[in-house]
């Protein structure tokens, strides 16, 4: 095929596009056009689609324990990526540059832990954690998504690190750099983009998770999520503030998807053609 | 005033104090002026979820703090989230909780597991409970869910909810010659007829048929298990149960469209606009037609028991109790804030300053200042309420069945075959023996013994 032809825009395409986009964007939308009505607009049957937008779902929302849970969500999910990209980066590269064998086991052996699911992790964290006094903390959050980021960070980056020519490397060291050097300054900016999308994936997963924060925070590290769920009150759900807060939890994820998304295509499609 | 006349009056001051505090001490010794405030230091953890009882009482906490020398710490959650943490902290031999609330379906549960503190031993000893705080002044039927084979008390309940029928269109039904349904044949008749009328639904209902539908199976006579608590094998498909079945999705073919997903709230707001003309629910949610300023139909509504059926007039109950983790380290201090938190004291306060009516203490229900408060167009709710949550209480427990362990997986069974039933994929007979199958396999994987 073409380049010429895959740039057309014929209208069949045009009209699959938009129905298309229609169809992905359409629950974000009807989440945040909920976000600004009243409760009793957003249970009247047939839905009102005008309507005079409120702010007062937003207002309650800032005014309530919510505020301190998407601070508790952004500091979990930044310092657990953080910390998974500052362990996880080196690891990938050792094992990159590792020719020894066992390799592969070893590889093998790190991807396990991210195959079996959060259930068989979550009890034996809340015991343990109870014991060392960890629970309800956002250090005891920003562990366990560390140690499910980690092995994602370590299986993400190696590939990037393959793809660099060794002789890159022994270039710089023939020219006097240390490998501390050859490491900062050569071969990790070589993968920015892999490094990127890896962390949007490791802030991703720290950012949506439910599960742990559910069983392993109470009140004082209660993330996002688990406070939209605090709505639903045993008395009626407040449908205004689970809209407000939904809308609230997507948005700075779709801020740093946008801020990074050059890296992001590049960082997931790299090596897809090659071979 | 000079600064010599001043140190001068400072000085006396300071003698005047150290006057009374040595002759305090010469009258009481030390340890008896500590004893006053007897929980001076502990730190109460408590735990519910969000309801409006804790908002209200909340307000009064400081005063109980002032009291008594402790601090709560109360963390309130939404009802899946703190069913969730409390289950597994219980379960899990945890202390990090003095006092929390049981939640009715999970009260057998944890009262076989020996997971909460048998409150007899509190309020058998005198110098823990004075006599007027009188355990027997919560109703009966209230309570039947605390207490274990032997008759134990392991909770005390302070919210009750009571199945009531809501009429929001009685102007409708009198033109058409209707009268307020006292029977399952009347109540079927009253719906069809009223249905789309003035685009009124004839009834309205919501999601969780596990909790709509019993009332109608026993009330032909049916149950959800053979005799719970002590049988608990399902019996779904019997002839009772079925028609049971039949009954309620014939009756919600005068519901709005899209009723079968309706949350609560949902179903009430239809009820307050006048959309709907019926609904059967907790009197929580019955009750707003009267009394909400939301309500757009006060003046035709009215709030009344619901109908009976031909073999029973069984309406469903519950209530929410609060009780003491059997590990609980400050059990003495948990008991003094659940003897404060359910006092007749604060059951009047919250009564009196915020209308709050669904508590169970008899004494107050029955007292003119909550009559009069819940007397509305006329009508007595508060003697409804009691009525109802009293039921269970009286003679068989036919509630048994919903606080049973075994509930959670027959009611997940018995909602998918309704809504089989309901949207026409299998007829009821069909569908409950399937779910008859389903429950016992579900069970037996569960390790039920049956």
């Amino acid at each position: 095929m073409s380049e010429s032809s895959l740039r057309k825009a014929t209208p069949g395409r045009l009209v699959a596009i938009t129905v298309t986009l229609l169809i992905l964007l359409s629950p974000f939308l009807w989440l945040l056009q909920m976000s600004f009505k009243t409760n009793d607009e957003i249970l009247q049957f047939p839905p009102p689609l005008i309507f005079t937008p409120t702010l007062q779902n937003y207002i309650s929302l800032w005014h309530s324990a919510f505020s301190a849970s998407f601070v508790n969500s952004l500091l979990s999910a930044s310092l657990s990526t953080t910390l998974a990209l500052l362990f996880g980066v080196p690891a990938a590269y050792a094992l990159s540059r590792w020719a020894g064998r066992g390799k592969h086991a070893l590889s093998f052996a790190i991807l396990v832990t991210r195959m079996a699911p959060p259930i068989a992790f979550t009890i034996p964290f809340f015991l343990f954690y109870r014991w060392i006094g960890l629970l309800d903390t956002i250090t005891g959050l920003v562990l366990v998504y560390t140690s499910f980021n980690l092995p994602l960070v370590i299986w993400m980056m190696q590939p990037f690190f393959d793809t660099i020519p060794v002789s890159l490397e022994e270039a710089a060291l023939v020219d006097g750099a240390r490998t501390r050097t050859v490491f900062t300054k050569i071969v990790l900016p070589m993968v920015t983009p892999g490094i990127a999308a890896t962390a949007i994936l490791c802030f991703l997963y720290a950012w949506n998770d439910f599960f742990f924060a559910l069983i392993l925070t109470r009140t004082n590290a209660r993330t996002a999520p688990v406070a939209v769920v605090n709505f639903m009150n045993y008395e009626g759900w407040e449908w205004g503030k689970i809209a407000a807060g939904g809308s609230l939890v997507m948005a700075p994820v779709l801020i740093f998807s946008l801020a990074v998304r050059r890296y992001l295509v590049s960082g997931l499609t790299a090596g897809a053609v090659k071979g | 005033m000079t600064n010599a006349s001043r140190a001068s009056s400072i000085t006396r001051r300071k003698l005047l104090k150290a006057s009374a505090a040595g002759a305090a001490l010469a009258v009481f010794p030390a340890p008896l002026i500590a004893q006053t405030k007897p929980f001076a230091g502990v730190t109460l953890h408590g735990a519910s979820f969000q309801h409006r009882f804790f908002t209200l009482l909340a307000k009064y906490i400081p005063e109980f703090e002032d009291k008594t020398g402790m601090k709560v710490d109360l963390q309130l959650s939404a009802l899946p989230v703190y069913n969730q943490q409390a289950n597994l902290e219980l379960s899990s031999g945890g202390s990090a909780y003095d006092f929390v609330n049981v939640t009715f379906t999970l009260a057998t549960r944890w009262i076989a597991a020996g997971l909460l503190a048998n409150l007899d031993e509190f309020t058998g000893d005198a110098n823990l409970t004075p006599a007027e705080w009188n355990p027997k002044d919560f109703v009966d039927g209230a309570q039947v869910p605390y207490r274990d084979a032997k008759g134990a008390t392991y909770g005390y309940s302070w919210e009750g909810g009571a199945m009531l029928m809501g009429l929001s269109r009685m102007d409708l039904m009198e033109k058409k010659g209707l009268k307020i349904p006292k029977t399952f044949a009347e109540l079927q008749q009253v719906c069809a007829e009223i249905n789309g009328t003035d685009g009124v639904s004839g009834l309205v209902s919501w999601f969780l048929h596990n909790w709509n539908l019993p009332p109608y199976i026993q009330g032909f006579g049916g149950n959800i298990f053979k005799n719970p608590p002590g049988d608990v094998m399902p019996a779904l498909n019997t002839p009772e149960a079925i028609q049971g079945v039949e009954f309620y999705a014939k009756l919600l073919k005068s519901a709005p469209t899209g009723v079968l997903t309706y949350t609560e709230d949902q179903a009430r707001q239809a009820m307050l606009t006048g959309r709907a003309n019926i609904f059967i629910h907790s009197s929580a949610w019955v009750t707003p037609i009267l009394l909400s300023d939301e309500s757009k139909v006060k003046e035709t509504s009215r709030v009344v028991r619901s109908p009976a059926g031909p073999v029973h007039d069984y309406p469903a109950s519950n209530s929410q109790g609060l009780g003491i983790p059997k590990n609980a380290k400050n059990q003495k201090a948990a008991w003094e804030f659940i003897k404060w938190a359910l006092s007749p004291e604060i059951s009047m306060k919250l009564v009196r300053e915020h209308g709050h009516s669904s508590i169970c203490r008899r004494s107050i229900i029955t007292s003119d200042d909550y009559r009069k408060l819940n007397t509305v167009n006329g009508q007595d709710l508060g003697a409804l309420y009691l009525e109802v949550l009293e039921q269970p209480g009286k003679g068989e427990n036919y509630m048994a069945y919903r606080t049973s362990k075994e509930f959670p997986i027959v009611g997940d069974v018995l909602n998918k075959a309704f809504e089989q039933v309901a949207t026409g994929q299998l007829p009821a007979k069909d569908a409950m023996n399937a779910a008859q199958d389903q429950a016992i396999a579900a069970l037996r994987r569960a390790g039920t013994k049956l």
